[in-house]
């Protein structure tokens, strides 16, 4: 007798489905989707690329810089990456609208380059990443970020020194 | 009488997961059973060392989706204790929690499962949508809906804000009712009991004797939980009941878990309460973790669970071992099925809820 009752309840409730792909479908903010992946915050540290479990993540040298690549149809969406990346570059967005033509394949995936520059120091070839933030007080200013940004590793630790970072 | 042999599985209707048996049969009833492993063997032993010790977070997870929290928890654990980390205590709190959270879906699916073998459809759905709920708080809490990746190494990498706290109260004030409205339900309908109750009996003294684990030693009368022999995480400050019933049937393993997850949504609510302020992780960087060799375990949905990592110089751990619960409890099928109808084997073979991706990675 139990359950007619439940039945009944359900009954008046209506049915729990969800009219996609024709109606809308209810994503949570939390929700771990599709890498984005922002190249001016990206620091080279690798650290995505080396907690990446599937190997999802890769950097290549190239003759231009350093190139960042991320195939989507390899990642598990573990958000290991976004978690240890200093800067936020690397993040899940809540996109999980990821079914494509197998022609698509091999354009599911991210390719940037972070770029090699001279110094504006000492003019020695060196990766024009973004400054790594981690423990530098006070924060680095969008300004400083630029700057260091045309620096090589010698340079950009003697501006630290000169600003007075405890880095 | 004439004898048969019928095999049932690997791939059979009844059965979730591919496990072959060979039953001999006299008539209709099971005389001797032959349990065959080996169809879902992935490696994923040999694969671990092949990763990193920070890729095999993901790894474990994925070993099987109902304990996808216990696996990481345990080898996590067993990695601080090599590498010397003090976990902080809100990310013990949160480890409770992420674990609590699953251990309600893990059992509610499987008394779904039990409905639906005995023929209940209705009754299945239902228990579903429960469950349905609990998957609903794993999606807007941790992003995900089983492999929720709440551990990491040192710590945690969610966290609970105000507004998530809110959300999850408010689902647990939905789901307790039901699931108590649910265990009235397998407690008096008749369909439920005619079919389970007496059915796949484990005696006590044949539970001590398999070294069953989880809520079939506990549905025998052996009240053993690592939640509290060896207390870890948070699970020292908490008020942890232990259900045991002296049955040991079908009947007795589900009503084990309904109690259980009634109990867990209790422990979540002790968590919110008592969640102390503070870092979810020892450092935000990945930890250094020097050679040496651990063991640790805990409570999975399915029972005692136990990680042994040993690591060298390398990266990469040189050895990851984990004895899973359903080794221990599906070598006490031979007892349960002892005599069984044929009709009932898929109710027993369910009632240990045999997780075979876990046992024979």
């Amino acid at each position: 007798m139990n359950f007619i009752k439940t039945l009944i309840q359900n009954l008046v409730s209506g049915p729990s489905t969800v009219s996609y792909p024709f109606g809308p479908a209810w994503t949570p903010d939390n929700f771990r989707g599709r890498i984005d992946f922002k190249l001016a915050s990206c620091t080279a540290c690798r650290a995505c690329e080396q907690v990446c479990a599937p190997g999802a993540i890769r950097f290549d040298k190239t003759p231009e810089g350093l190139r960042f690549m991320m195939w989507h149809n390899t990642c598990v969406f573990c958000g290991l990456c976004e978690h240890y990346c200093p800067t936020d570059a690397i993040r899940q967005t809540t996109d999980w609208h990821m079914a494509h033509p197998v022609k698509d394949e091999f354009g599911m995936a991210i390719r940037e380059t972070i770029v090699y520059v001279n110094c504006t120091g000492c003019n020695a070839k060196t990766l024009s990443s973004a400054p790594n933030p981690v423990g530098v007080e006070p924060p680095f200013t969008p300004e400083e970020i630029e700057q260091q940004r045309n620096l090589c590793p010698a340079c950009r630790k003697k501006a630290l020194a000169e600003r007075g970072a405890v880095s | 009488m004439s004898t048969f042999t019928i095999p049932v599985g690997p791939l059979h209707v009844a059965l979730e997961e591919p496990m072959y048996f060979r039953f001999d049969v006299q008539g209709e009833t099971v005389a001797n059973v032959d349990i065959h492993a080996g169809h879902v063997h992935r490696g994923i032993e040999y694969l671990v060392t092949k990763r990193n010790i920070f890729q095999n977070i993901v790894l474990t997870e994925r070993i099987c989706s109902l304990c996808s929290n216990s696996h990481p928890q345990a080898y996590a654990m067993a990695v601080e204790q090599i590498a010397g980390l003090t976990v902080p205590p809100r990310a013990e709190y949160l480890r409770v929690i992420a674990d609590e959270i699953k251990r309600v879906a893990s059992n509610l699916f499987n008394v779904s499962v039990l409905a639906h073998l005995v023929g209940f459809e209705s009754l299945f759905m239902h228990v579903m949508e429960i469950r349905e709920m609990m998957q609903d708080v794993k999606e807007s809490v941790f992003g995900n809906r089983m492999d929720i990746g709440a551990n990491i190494i040192g710590g945690v990498r969610y966290d609970i804000t105000p507004e998530n706290a809110e959300y999850l109260k408010a689902q647990l004030d939905k789901v307790e009712p039901a699931i108590a409205e649910v265990t009235k339900i397998y407690r008096t309908n008749g369909s439920i009991l005619g079919r389970t109750r007496g059915i796949g009996v484990l005696s006590r003294e044949d539970a001590i004797n398999c070294s069953v684990v989880g809520p079939v030693a506990r549905a025998s009368g052996i009240e053993y939980d690592v939640r509290l022999k060896a207390p870890y995480s948070a699970y020292p400050n908490l008020q942890v009941p232990v259900h045991t019933l002296k049955d040991g049937d079908v009947w007795s393993r589900a009503m084990i878990r309904l109690a259980e997850a009634a109990t867990a949504i209790g422990i979540i609510r002790q968590c919110l309460v008592q969640l102390p302020d503070g870092p979810t992780a020892c450092t935000s960087e990945r930890p250094a973790i020097p050679p040496g060799e651990a063991i640790a375990k805990c409570e999975a949905p399915r029972g005692e669970l136990i990680y042994y990592v040993r690591i060298t110089d390398s990266p990469r751990p040189e050895r990851v071992k984990w004895r899973v619960p359903s080794f221990m409890n599906w070598d006490a099928l031979r007892f349960m099925l002892k005599d069984a109808k044929i009709a009932d084997i898929a109710i027993i073979v369910n009632s240990i809820d045999p997780c075979i991706s876990c046992t024979e990675r």
